[in-house]
């Protein structure tokens, strides 16, 4: 009954800290929202016993990808029409769309008769079987993944490259190119 | 069986190989090498078809047939490209290749200097060639290649000249004309593959003269192949084409439009006889068809002016008379007189030729006249080929025609007192107009323009030196006992009555309506027809009839050809072609047009464009497939 | 409502706001963040249907989903840093002319 209580509490959080992030203005705010999301569906794994990817989540994406994007902020202090408005053209369209979706997927979620009771306890899923199964049958992926992350890396650095160079020489069909 | 040696293959593709080379090299090798193809090959066809025949007759006249490959198999049914040499179609060839190769040395003369030269003779080499596949032709297939094949070569003989819009409409006639007697001749196929299963002729025949086949299906198919023949040998109601074929140069009227292609309906029946023996309700049609078209076409050759109309409509007659035989099951018969015709034809063809080489053009026998004297070699020719016609004796024409006229009354396959009687009518009619013809030209006083009369000139020897040969041919043709020759092939009907006395009295009287014939020409038209008119002053009603050739093109016109323009312009073109398939397809245009007008929209370049039609996508796909799943 | 409607619920909520804010936020890198936040709605349902049916494929997904995210967000902010640096704006309007 607690663990209901906690996920309700952590569902929560994480709701509050999307809808944060519509209403923030500043992009600085707005990842601070994003990682209380993130760290909030940390817990929520953690609390149903996926441990593994609680830690990886908290890992990669809050010590890694939103750090990332917060010295991207840091750096592109743009104070530009986005700053300002907030919202685009579409806010009506989007909001609509926001309705429709939500309703169709409620609308789903209550189709589907209620399924067993998630177990919320470590028991289902333990790190060494994971671990196991991870190395048996999915290593292929792994390394697929792997080399998309380094493919990522190169075409990064790549793509640093032509931005240091191009300061001498402002060359923005090469950039629209690489964009 | 003879041995196969290629004998026949080289027949049918010497013609050719002259129509390829003049075709392709003629224009810039110039007038000798055109000479030495065009004329050197049917020479040498002609050579190569006296070679076969003696190779037959020193087989004992047994058929030599050649394969020269397999066209298709399909299933059982094996269709082979073979020819077929018996003694019917050794003497077509040799009338098709002699006679061929004939006018094509008048043709040197005849055509010199035309822009067209090379072109003209390809053509007639190539109508050789077609006319030779269809003769020797072995399955009625190879026959219908070269059927179409002739009519494509004289469509494109007859608008020779077709920068004159007449002649290439002249041309357009013909050839649409017998595509109606096409579809006969392929239904008529189409009856007797299904009935036979086979097309080769001879086990067709055999097939028929086991007398197995019902007689719905023999008449059936003996009636669709005869329009066949109706379309190709101008007879009622399809003879409308050749009087106005005669816009060609005259020698193809000569070769195709007399002597050889238009008998080729002739020719199909004579082949087919073992059908018609087996259908005489088809052939007492045939006999009515043929008779009638004699008789008629020759009460409009008397009305005619123009010199190679005369000749037209007596070759629509004459045909008529060979149609008259086969209808009274005489087919050597009618194979005779179609060897004689084409002697006497072709030299009356190739003398008017050379009348109209002499006066520079002129055609309208109103105004010759009296060129006896200055064309001596030409009236000769002509004289001898009109006696012929009229049935003069001892002439080609008198033996041919008297037989026909003797079996339309004698046979015991159909001949009757009134084949017989306006046969006779006919014969009297010919001699008639002939002689009309020859006096209006050759006789009498000059009505020529001073002009034209000034320049009359003899031909060139080639020309006249066919026209010796030809004439000479015209007067022994007869001698030859064709039908005898050919009876082992085409049976001689069984007589109804054998009186020598009855058929001496038949000869006599045709001999007295010859004389007749001419005496009456002599009268009328000794002085530039003045007698004439004024006897036709009289019939003023039946004289306007018979110019406008009973009127059958008008009549065509009004019943077929309006109602058929009016449905091609209202319901095909505006209709179907303009508002259907124009229509749609430009609505398709448009439809694509708009769609693509509307689709760049959506590529704005607005990212949240494309985000929100994400979502909207994503809607849709949950909302199809909790629908669906 | 059992604790899988919910998670599930609040998975595809967030993945919807995250798409919505993609359409109504200006700002790219703002833009960016909210894929991030879709990204996360979806690893939720995973992790709730790794736990319901006892499958570790769906943790494997989720661990490949992470390399994914790391992935694309390494390529994705130096393009934005030299779009911006480009065009000295965030604003994704200004852009249409790419018709990307």
């Amino acid at each position: 009954m607690i663990e209901t209580v906690f996920l309700m509490i952590f569902s929560f959080g994480a709701l509050v800290g999307a809808v944060a992030m519509f209403f923030l203005r500043h992009p600085m705010r707005v990842a601070l929202a994003l990682i209380g999301t993130m760290l909030s569906l940390a817990a929520i794994y953690a609390e149903l016993g996926l441990h593994v990817i609680a830690v990886f989540q908290v890992l990669i994406y809050v010590g890694a990808v939103m750090v990332f994007m917060i010295y991207a902020i840091m750096l592109l202090d743009v104070r530009d029409r986005s700053f300002t408005e907030r919202f685009s053209p579409l806010l009506v369209a989007g909001l609509a769309g926001l309705l429709l979706l939500l309703g169709v997927l409620v609308d789903g979620l209550l189709r589907t008769e209620p399924v067993a009771a998630a177990a919320v306890n470590g028991d289902a899923f333990r790190v060494g079987a994971f671990a196991i199964v991870f190395m048996d049958e999915f290593w292929v992926y792994f390394a697929l993944a792997a080399v998309l992350l380094l493919v990522a890396e190169i075409a990064a650095s790549a793509v640093i490259d032509v931005r240091r160079r191009g300061g001498d020489a402002a060359d923005p069909g090469k950039e629209n190119g690489r964009g | 069986m003879t041995a196969m040696n290629g004998m026949l293959t080289l027949l049918v593709l010497l013609p050719l190989a002259g129509f390829i080379l003049n075709g392709v090299l003629g224009r810039r090798l110039g007038p000798v090498f055109v000479n030495g193809v065009g004329v050197g090959l049917p020479i040498l066809a002609f050579l190569t078809a006296l070679w076969a025949w003696r190779t037959l007759e020193a087989g004992g006249g047994v058929p030599i047939i050649e394969t020269v490959f397999t066209w298709a198999v399909i299933g059982e049914h094996v269709f082979e490209v073979a020819f077929y040499l018996d003694r019917l179609s050794a003497v077509m060839a040799l009338i098709v290749t002699g006679v061929g190769a004939l006018i094509h040395i008048y043709s040197i003369g005849y055509m010199r200097g035309d822009e067209g030269y090379a072109r003209y003779f390809a053509y007639l080499n190539l109508f050789l060639f077609f006319m030779l596949l269809l003769v020797l032709g072995r399955s009625l297939l190879v026959l219908f290649v070269g059927w179409e094949g002739v009519g494509l070569a004289s469509y494109l003989l007859i608008g020779f000249w077709f920068q004159d819009v007449t002649k290439a409409r002249a041309g357009r006639k013909a050839f649409i004309t017998n595509r109606v007697g096409d579809a006969g001749f392929l239904l008529g196929m189409f009856l007797i593959f299904t009935t036979v299963g086979t097309l080769e002729m001879d086990r067709i025949n055999e097939a028929f003269a086991g007398g197995l086949i019902p007689l719905g299906v023999a008449t059936a198919v003996g009636i669709l192949l005869f329009i066949g023949a109706t379309g190709k040998s101008a007879q009622i109601p399809l003879h409308v084409w050749l009087p106005d074929a005669m816009a060609g140069p005259t020698p193809v009227s000569a070769l195709i439009h007399a002597a050889t292609m238009v008998t080729a309906g002739v020719y199909l029946v004579a082949r087919m006889s073992g059908v018609y023996l087996e259908a005489p309700a088809a052939s007492t049609l045939i006999a009515a068809i043929g008779v009638l078209t004699a008789f008629l076409a020759a009460t409009i050759a008397l009305v005619q002016t123009d010199i190679k109309k005369v000749l037209a409509y007596s070759t629509i007659s004459q045909l008529g008379f060979m149609f008259l035989a086969l209808g009274v099951g005489a087919y050597g018969v009618a194979v005779f007189h179609l060897f004689t015709h084409a002697f006497f034809k072709a030299a009356l063809f190739l003398g008017a030729g050379s009348v109209i080489h002499a006066l520079n053009g002129e055609q309208d026998i109103r105004r010759m006249g009296g060129l006896a004297r200055r064309i001596p070699w030409t009236f000769g020719t002509f004289a001898v080929a009109t006696a012929a016609i009229a049935g003069l004796p001892p002439l080609a024409g008198f033996f041919s025609k008297d037989a026909i006229l003797w079996f339309a009354l004698a046979s015991g396959q159909g001949g009757a007192a009134w084949l017989w009687a306006l046969g006779s009518l006919t014969a009297l009619l010919t001699a008639l107009y002939m002689f009309r013809l020859l006096w209006l030209v050759f006789l009498g006083r000059s009505r020529m323009e001073p002009e034209t009369e000034r320049h009359v000139h003899e031909s060139p020897v080639t020309m006249t030196a066919v026209l010796v040969v030809l004439a000479f041919f015209s007067v022994i043709a007869g001698w030859f006992a064709l039908p005898h020759y050919l009876e082992p092939l085409l049976p001689v009907p069984a007589l109804r009555f054998d009186s020598a006395l009855l058929h001496w009295a038949q000869i006599g009287f045709a001999v007295v309506l010859a004389l007749l014939g001419l005496a009456a020409a002599a009268w009328l038209y000794q002085d530039g027809g003045r007698r004439g008119d004024e006897a036709w002053e009289r019939f003023q009603r039946l004289h306007r009839m018979l110019a406008g050739k009973y009127f059958v093109d008008e009549l065509y016109e009004r019943t077929l050809q309006r109602p058929w323009r009016w449905l091609s312009d209202r319901i095909f073109l505006r209709l179907g072609d303009r508002v259907l398939i124009d229509g749609s397809l430009h609505g398709l245009a448009g439809l694509a047009r708009w769609s693509a007008a509307v689709f760049a929209r959506v590529q704005s370049g607005s990212l949240h464009w494309y985000a929100w039609m994400t979502l909207f996508g994503l809607v849709a796909v949950l909302i199809w497939v909790w629908r669906h799943v | 409502m059992d604790n899988t409607h919910l998670l599930l619920a609040v998975s595809g909520t967030l993945f919807t706001l995250g798409l919505v804010g993609v359409i109504v936020r200006r700002n790219l890198l703002v833009m960016l963040m909210f894929l991030e936040l879709m990204l996360n709605g979806v690893l939720l349902s995973l992790a709730v249907f790794t736990q319901l049916l006892g499958v570790e494929a769906g943790a494997v997904l989720m661990l490949l989903v992470f390399t994914v995210a790391a992935a694309e967000i390494a390529i994705a902010v130096p393009i934005l840093l030299l779009l911006v640096r480009a065009g000295h704006t965030l604003d994704p309007g200004a852009y249409g002319g790419l018709k990307g």
